[in-house]
């Protein structure tokens, strides 16, 4: 029997439960790239971090708050100034992404089908740690990529488990798909230095930590870091005040996502950044 | 042998009385359509019988385990990877079972020298209205019944399969007059349990062709529901969220039921 991409294959794998495999099999996804490393003879590149945004998360009282600014540049190029970069994968997770937006969009929609499929095949959710795993996996096999300095990715992924206890969980990687659970924070991309030492500030001699902060507050601090950012890295949008362009923020709970209005972050703009 | 071709259509009649007497004994699923989606339900006390197959398509199945379990695979496998490279609306339930399923039914079932797939199976696609909604009944030869695409049959909201045609007819024949598609979730989540109920009953009694009484049919119910579990499954009409399945568990229905 042929094998099309809509035929009925005999021996299809569906019991492994691995999307990403079926897709490769079916000749729908890059194959996962065995040796990173350049052909000897040709000249070595050194590979520079290209991952040209801003995205932050932190924990707090109602959950975790994701935030990412909306510009999209090519080099010294503003290409688009709306873009999402905090992409929800399934009722309960959030992928936020600093890199090159064509690579960053296909693993986030890989990893939405993958959970999908896992579920409808194996009839459970995947669990916190298999889809940590999984994210993990998939920026591993795009590593070839990053080593030749096109397609690199630095996400941050947001969920919430309830098993064993029922908890807000953070994660963020690094481009080889090393993964790191945080327990307060995480920022990256081009303008996360600028963040991560708010972020610091405040957790440690703010006038609450984090975690104890409201829903309000922790806009508050999410704008105003973005902000700063954006003073100094001409790659990350913050606020446009003149076009009223503010950062897409979405918040992970036991009760699942929501997408913060515009119209309440531009309030807690006007109140308490502006 | 079969090189004859009368040969060949006694092997054939040979595995269909089979096939038919294994599914026979096989508890109906009935699908409802109504004002805020499809409900799927059964009342069994063994393995699952109601799937998720894609965002807005279920599946539910009587027969082998080992068959029901390959074609769910494949029916998955199929909608994910439609819905991956093209989009979630373009993965089409008609398409799915049409082209794909039916004919690899089909040849199993005629190379008389290799396995058919023993199963029937009941697909439902919600729609943004009722009218919309989809049903597709597909048998193990690759036979495919629907509700309503052909000019001469009214359209139907609803959907049954059961082991042996009788009980399916009966319940049919029961959900015609008792259905409406712009029932509340409690009056067709009872419909579902009464057609269910009748075609239990007609699986029970082979010689039973007339609706049993009303009395019957509630005595039934209750009778089977004291030891048996509800099975059910929701393909919800909102449009909010992509993914519409949603299962239910016996505890949040069993307040809805009328004894």
């Amino acid at each position: 029997m042929e094998r099309s991409p809509v035929g009925l294959d005999q021996n299809f794998s569906g019991a492994a439960g691995v999307f990403a495999a079926l897709l490769r099999g079916k000749g729908l996804l890059v194959p996962a790239i065995v040796s990173p490393m350049a052909q000897a003879g040709t000249p070595q590149k050194v590979w520079q971090p290209t991952e040209a945004t801003t995205i932050l998360a932190f924990k707090f009282s109602g959950g975790v708050l994701v935030a990412g600014d909306r510009r999209a540049t090519a080099g010294n190029t503003v290409v688009y100034d709306r873009a999402d970069k905090v992409l929800e994968i399934d009722r309960h997770s959030i992928m936020a992404i600093a890199g090159v937006p064509a690579t960053a969009w296909e693993m986030a929609r890989v990893l939405e089908h993958s959970f999908q499929y896992f579920r409808r095949t194996q009839l459970q959710e995947m669990s916190v740690d298999g889809k940590v795993r999984a994210l993990s996996k998939l920026l591993r096999d795009n590593f070839g990529f990053v080593m030749q300095g096109v397609g690199v990715v630095v996400p941050i992924f947001a969920t919430y488990d309830s098993h064993p206890k029922p908890e807000a969980r953070l994660y963020f990687y690094d481009a080889m798909g090393a993964q790191f659970e945080a327990t307060d924070y995480a920022a990256t991309g081009s303008g996360s230095p600028a963040v991560r030492g708010i972020l610091y500030y405040e957790n440690n001699w703010g006038a609450k930590p984090l975690h104890k902060m409201s829903e309000d507050e922790a806009v508050s601090i999410a704008l105003r870091a973005l902000d700063t950012a954006a003073e100094s890295d001409t790659s990350t949008g913050g606020v446009d005040r003149g076009g009223k362009i503010y950062p897409l923020m979405k918040i992970v709970s036991r009760e699942g996502i929501t997408t913060l209005q515009e119209s309440k972050i531009a309030a807690v703009f006007k109140e308490t950044v502006a | 042998m079969i090189e004859e071709p009368y040969r060949w259509v006694e092997a054939i009649a040979n595995r269909r009385e089979y096939i038919e007497a294994q599914l026979a004994p096989g508890s109906p699923i009935a699908a409802l359509g109504y004002h805020d989606g499809i409900l799927f339900l059964t009342v069994g006390r063994t393995r699952q019988k109601l799937f998720e197959i894609y965002d807005r398509i279920a599946m539910g199945a009587i027969g082998h385990p080992g068959d029901i379990e390959r074609l769910r695979m494949a029916a998955i496998e199929l909608a994910s990877t439609e819905g991956f490279t093209r989009s979630a609306a373009d993965v089409s339930l008609r398409r799915l079972v049409h082209y794909s399923l039916s004919p690899v039914m089909k040849s199993a079932f005629e190379q008389v020298y290799g396995p058919p797939f023993l199963a029937r199976m009941l697909f439902a696609e919600v729609g943004e209205r009722a009218e919309k909604d989809l049903f597709l009944r597909v048998e193990y030869d690759g036979e495919i019944a629907t509700n309503g695409a052909t000019y001469a049959q009214a359209r139907r909201d609803f959907a049954v399969l059961s082991g042996t045609r009788q009980s399916g007819e009966l319940m049919e024949a029961f959900l015609k007059t008792q259905h409406v598609p712009d029932a509340s979730f409690e009056a067709t989540l009872n419909s579902a349990l009464d057609a269910w109920s009748i075609g239990h009953m007609s699986l029970q009694a082979s010689d039973a062709n007339q609706l049993p009484e009303r009395d019957d049919v509630l005595k039934y119910r209750q009778d089977q529901l004291a030891d048996s579990g509800i099975e059910a499954a929701l393909l919800e009409r909102d449009a909010k969220r992509a993914i519409r399945y949603r299962s239910l568990s016996d505890t949040e229905l069993r307040p809805l039921i009328n004894d």
